[in-house]
């Protein structure tokens, strides 16, 4: 991508949260590299939980496209150093 | 807030000639295109209705899938219409030609889409991005009455600016103080006058303004619009969100201040110079010169910026431009081509 740089290139650490009835997974902080899109971290989750379709979202107010960047979603909504993902199998926030 | 500006965005369509792909036609002969406007602050996927007599009687049997295509790009049917055509037209077709396939959807390059429903999802969503960036919470928006939410969203599907306004309103995600413009308005009285900078003082509710940035960098100039290459993969455009964050009253903050705050990547060094560039108008000139003619070793040019269609002066207030142009997402969405020098690691 063309902006690329240093700063942007440091992992970024997400921490995935279970909303509802979903399963609480073992291991709940990763760490992404800030250039990769979201749909990486749905992509994780629902290979984690063996789903097809998961409603996942920000600090348990928005669902962010898919294709945005973790960098720029960690920059704007990110909470004491990390990037709170909530995750549900049915729509939480609606 | 000029109601005008705003009417002529909402009222702002783009025309389209959509052409059935090739392997799709399975009649003799095969559909005329069609004609349709699309309105500029919409989306692609709420054309299917108005497509659908056209083509409907010439597909193969099996589920349809809508989606489109500009020159071989499948084209994102979350990004409003009037972007995509902004942004991927340098030199504006009119009308714009487009492909639309039912069969075959690309979800290597596409995130799924399922009609209507999938559109209004991301809109509100990206509402209650705008007011999580505006207020620190999306509350406003989640506890919109169910009836509101529906009206609102019909109001942007049907162009229907003053239903749009109203329910908006109770968003209170606010309009940006705007001293400049204010004191450009004729006003009938003095005492009017002072009523209105009380009223835009009060509104400066908001110093974080949503904004996506459509991002095409290069670094091979070229003269005119029509030379710019097309597009063939999104991976050469940038995706950027971030938002302006305007820090002082009474400060004349330009669009161009707001594009550089956006994009350090790029203007690392000028940053800390805009400050005592943008005190002088005639400095204001010179700077706005050199970004869109000088093109200095190592500076970025600033090649086309486009806004709901409009290639702003650089120099217009940013206050101005949030208030009038923005999308009924509260997005400012800005189609940038920017000539600068590879960066370091890429």
């Amino acid at each position: 991508m063309a902006s690329d740089s240093p700063i942007t290139s440091r992992k970024v650490v997400v921490h995935l949260r279970a909303t509802g009835d979903a399963p609480i997974l073992k291991q709940a902080k990763f760490k992404i590299a800030g250039t990769d899109k979201f749909s990486k971290v749905i992509e994780f989750l629902c290979r984690q939980l063996h789903r097809d379709t998961l409603f996942v979202y920000l600090n348990s107010a928005f669902s962010p496209s898919p294709d945005q960047l973790v960098n720029d979603l960690f920059n704007n909504f990110g909470v004491d150093g990390k990037l709170v993902v909530n995750y549900a199998c049915s729509m939480a926030w609606g | 807030m000029e109601k005008g500006a705003q009417q002529y965005v909402w009222e702002g369509a783009i025309p389209l000639q959509v052409h059935l792909h090739e392997s799709e036609v399975t009649t003799l002969p095969p559909p005329s295109p069609a004609l349709i406007l699309a309105p500029r602050i919409g989306y692609l996927p709420l054309l299917a209705s108005q497509l659908k007599p056209f083509f409907s009687g010439a597909l193969p049997p099996g589920v349809d899938t809508i989606w489109f295509e500009y020159k071989g790009l499948p084209l994102k049917w979350y990004i409003p219409t009037g972007v995509l055509f902004d942004l991927l037209c340098a030199e504006p077709e009119r009308p714009w030609n487009l492909t639309v396939h039912y069969r075959g959807y690309p979800g290597n390059v596409l995130i799924p889409c399922d009609g209507e429903d999938s559109v209004k999802w991301s809109y509100i969503n990206s509402l209650k991005e705008a007011a999580y960036i505006i207020h620190g919470s999306s509350k406003n928006v989640m506890n919109m009455s169910h009836p509101d939410q529906v009206d609102l969203w019909r109001s942007v599907m049907n162009g229907k600016l003053e239903i749009y306004n109203r329910i908006s309103s109770k968003l209170k995600l606010g309009v940006v103080s705007d001293e400049f413009s204010e004191k450009l308005k004729p006003s009938p009285s003095k005492a009017q006058h002072n009523v209105n900078d009380d009223e835009a003082t009060a509104a400066l509710k908001t110093s974080r303004i949503p904004v996506r940035l459509y991002v095409w960098t290069f670094n091979e100039d070229f003269e005119d619009l029509e030379e710019a290459p097309h597009f063939d993969s999104w991976d050469q455009i940038s995706y950027i969100n971030r938002p302006v964050e305007i820090n002082e009253k009474g400060k004349y903050f330009t669009l161009l201040d707001a594009v550089k705050s956006v994009l350090p990547e790029f203007y690392q060094d000028s940053l800390n110079t805009i400050k005592s560039e943008v005190k002088n108008e005639q400095s204001v000139e010179l700077e706005e010169e050199s970004v869109e003619t000088r093109s200095l070793p190592g500076r970025p040019v600033i090649k086309l910026l486009r806004i709901q269609g409009i290639e702003l002066k650089m120099k217009i207030p940013f206050s101005w431009v949030v208030n009038n142009l923005m999308s009924p997402d509260y997005f400012l969405h800005i189609c940038l081509y920017i000539k600068a020098p590879k960066l370091v690691g890429t």
